[in-house]
């Protein structure tokens, strides 16, 4: 009895429970037509003319390269690499920090960066705008080819940089979850992706740790 | 016009038959994303999205639920996700709220039932408080929910269940108003 009483008298107590207005029918629609107005006008143009993929591909197989090559002279010549002092951008709210990194690593880490962060700008844009079925597929190969340079750079004398290390850590996640991106446009899997950009300020750091590095301005 | 009908002059790229189907869908998309959001700009979000969606995805549908089940349980994917994007922010919100109220060291009155209802309802797990509002407060039947939410009718009636015992306990203090 008391249960039932509990439940008529929640019923309708509950019923002022966010009490929705009138619904703006108007408004709403005129948004869903503008909205769907971009989309059509985003998917015109094909994927690759968006996200661009093959010039990173080939520049991470040869970055790659030229990484496993670097390390190995590191090692085996004691890190006599010449260094030069470097100043990478922090997180927002932070100082940026200067630090020792070798002048090949530091370039090259740069311009990894730099096509990371093009990368996961077209892939939010293009999973945002909702890309035609099967182009977040090919982007996972991409992924992985960024995630295997960036794996170098965290075996590498970069690591020393903790807010670097920190950064390539953070990106190392972002790949992993679009290499392993299943396809057909899950949109959770797409919006964990986003929110994991987005927690970690991925986009802002990789844009502050870019713009830092001088030497990238004219690539 | 049945719904068969309707969907095929959508695919054909009908736009009043686009608008028909919205007018006859809107409000209730709405009224739901607004008492889960509780905020008229992301209701007004899950809503749109949810449009976009449908009409995106319009030749997925394969009739074997009505047109209207089918976009109810589009929008319950649309506002359970971003809810979850949202809810996040909020309680951090929240937190910094009372860490200011307690810095400041000055204390609201105690909430009165209704304030304490709301902020126990909105306390609850997504998927609890999305049954408890679809059944005890927009009037769906445990059918529809289970419908829409893709689950069994006997989870459907499990999880209301739960979030009434979960309220119950919330608002011990005020139960002289229905034990009397």
């Amino acid at each position: 009895m008391t249960e039932e009483r509990f439940q008529e008298f929640l019923r309708q107590a509950a019923q002022d429970y966010n009490e929705p207005p009138e619904t703006p029918r108007d408004e709403m629609w005129r948004a869903i037509q503008a909205e769907r107005a971009m989309h059509g006008a985003r998917r015109a143009a094909p994927w690759p003319q968006r996200a661009v993929r093959s010039p990173w591909v080939r520049w991470g197989v040869g970055l790659a390269a030229a990484l496993v090559v670097g390390i190995a002279i590191g090692r085996i010549g004691g890190g006599g690499l010449p260094t030069q002092t470097t100043v990478m951008a922090a997180g927002p709210g932070e100082d940026a920090m200067t630090t020792a990194v070798s002048a090949p690593y530091r370039y090259a880490t740069a311009q990894h960066l730099g096509q990371v962060e093009a990368f996961l700008t077209g892939f939010r844009v293009d999973s945002r705008a909702g890309a035609p079925d099967g182009a977040p597929d090919g982007a996972t190969s991409d992924a992985r080819q960024l995630l295997s340079v960036t794996r170098l750079l965290l075996d590498s004398p970069v690591s020393d940089d903790q807010q670097l290390k920190a950064l390539l850590e953070d990106v190392e996640l972002v790949l992993v979850q679009i290499a392993r991106y299943r396809g057909g446009r899950d949109q959770e899997e797409l919006e964990l992706i986003d929110d994991s950009m987005e927690q970690r300020s991925v986009l802002l750091r990789l844009s502050s740790a870019v713009s830092a590095e001088p030497g990238l301005a004219s690539m | 016009m049945d719904d068969a009908q309707l969907v095929a002059r959508i695919r054909a790229g009908d736009a009043r038959a686009e608008r028909a189907l919205y007018d006859q869908q809107v409000d209730r998309v709405y009224r739901l994303a607004y008492r889960m959001a509780g905020d008229d700009d992301l209701a007004r979000d899950f809503t749109q999205e949810t449009f976009i969606r449908v009409f995106d995805r319009i030749g997925q549908f394969r009739g074997e639920a009505a047109l209207s089940t089918w976009i109810r349980s589009v929008a319950n994917t649309v506002i359970l996700n971003g809810l979850r994007r949202v809810k996040r922010h909020r309680t951090r919100e929240l937190d910094l709220e009372a860490a200011r109220g307690a810095a400041s060291g000055s204390r609201s009155a105690e909430p009165d039932l209704k304030e304490k209802l709301r902020r126990a309802i909105y306390a609850l797990p997504d998927k609890y408080r999305m049954v408890f509002v679809m059944h005890d407060v927009e009037g769906y039947t445990h059918e529809e929910i289970s419908r829409q939410l893709g689950m069994q009718v006997g989870t459907s009636k499990a999880q209301l269940s739960r979030a009434r015992a979960k309220l119950r306990d919330s608002l011990a203090e005020f139960a002289g108003e229905w034990a009397s």
